[in-house]
């Protein structure tokens, strides 16, 4: 598969990865890695923060849309 | 994405869930008094106060400190693991002083009466209906049982289904109140018990201290842990953090 972002710019980059969020194909220099948190807890225990946090691939847009704007 | 809460945010989400709970639980208890609401009535006003005071103190500090709002919740939780020793004493000297704020609040509210005339709501319990120190001990034990025994169920086995806590644990709390509250004034609490208690040692009302301890403190707190013990021996939840 090529990246989405590369072909609408009439390049033929081979993707690497895909959003998660939309599906769109992306290669290394259209991809955003965004780390989530990870919490243990919640009633009737306190809520704790895991060491290791969950790596999630987002596009430009959807990394905006969900986590820039906030 | 979001921080984890401080002890000392912790402690503070102790003392205002117990202040929440001793102000609208017992305090439903001084206004019926005032109201000249007597029997099943009385006791079903308490009941329901208290399970909606619980409900809400669930949901609002729950994800904060875990709302134990309880000293022998916290006791019965830490006994197999499943909470710090080193916060069980914090987090009982934070609730214990959220349920003495209630309750001296409750008299700016209403008066020296509150306490005087209507005991701010103190569990004390009925030698008119015969029941003695054992008697009481033995009930406040069950109802702690369950009480810890729904916790358990509902909140603490990853099996259960999420967002209930809430509502069926405030439910148990109300029906354990509208069973147990004619016997011993069903405190299940030692906090709940020591706020009232606190408030009319100060403004005059009745305060059996000779009852704190056995009834309302030893009798709860072995009651829920108990609970905890018999709940992971028959449902072997995972260890539930
Ligand atoms: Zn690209
Ligand atoms: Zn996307």
């Amino acid at each position: 598969m090529k990246c989405y972002v590369c072909e609408k710019s009439g390049n033929a980059t081979e993707a690497i990865a895909v959003c998660i969020v939309c599906g769109m194909a992306l290669c290394k220099d259209h991809l955003v890695r965004a780390d989530i948190d990870m919490w243990e807890g919640g009633y009737p225990f306190p809520p704790s923060k895991l060491k290791k946090k969950l790596p999630r691939i987002l596009c430009k847009e959807c990394y905006d849309a969900l986590i820039t704007q906030r | 994405m979001g921080k984890e809460p401080t002890s000392m945010q912790k402690y503070l989400a102790e003392l205002l869930g117990t202040f929440m709970l001793v102000w609208i639980g017992p305090g439903a208890g001084v206004v019926a008094g005032m109201l000249g609401v007597k029997g099943l009535a009385d006791v079903l006003a308490i009941a329901l106060a208290f399970g909606i005071a619980v409900a809400a103190a669930i949901h609002v500090v729950g994800k904060i400190s875990g709302c134990h709002i309880n000293p022998a919740v916290t006791i019965a939780l830490a006994s197999r693991g499943r909470f710090p020793w080193k916060d069980v004493f914090p987090y009982i000297c934070f609730q214990l002083a959220g349920a003495v704020i209630a309750s001296l609040l409750f008299v700016a509210c209403l008066g020296s009466q509150a306490s005087t005339s209507f005991g701010l709501g103190a569990t004390t319990l009925n030698s008119g209906a015969g029941v003695t120190i054992p008697m009481g001990m033995i009930g406040e034990a069950i109802g702690t049982f369950f009480l810890m025994f729904t916790i358990m169920g509902v909140a603490v086995d990853s099996r259960a289904p999420g967002g209930w806590a809430g509502w069926i644990i405030g439910m148990v709390v109300a029906g354990i109140i509208i069973t147990l509250g004619p016997m011993t004034g069903a405190s299940i609490n030692p906090a709940r018990t020591f706020g009232p208690y606190v408030g009319n040692l100060i403004f005059g009302g009745p305060c059996p201290w000779d009852q704190f301890i056995l009834v309302y403190c030893v009798a709860p707190i072995l009651g829920a842990i108990i609970a905890v013990f018999v709940y992971d021996y028959i449902a072997q939840p995972d260890k539930g953090k």
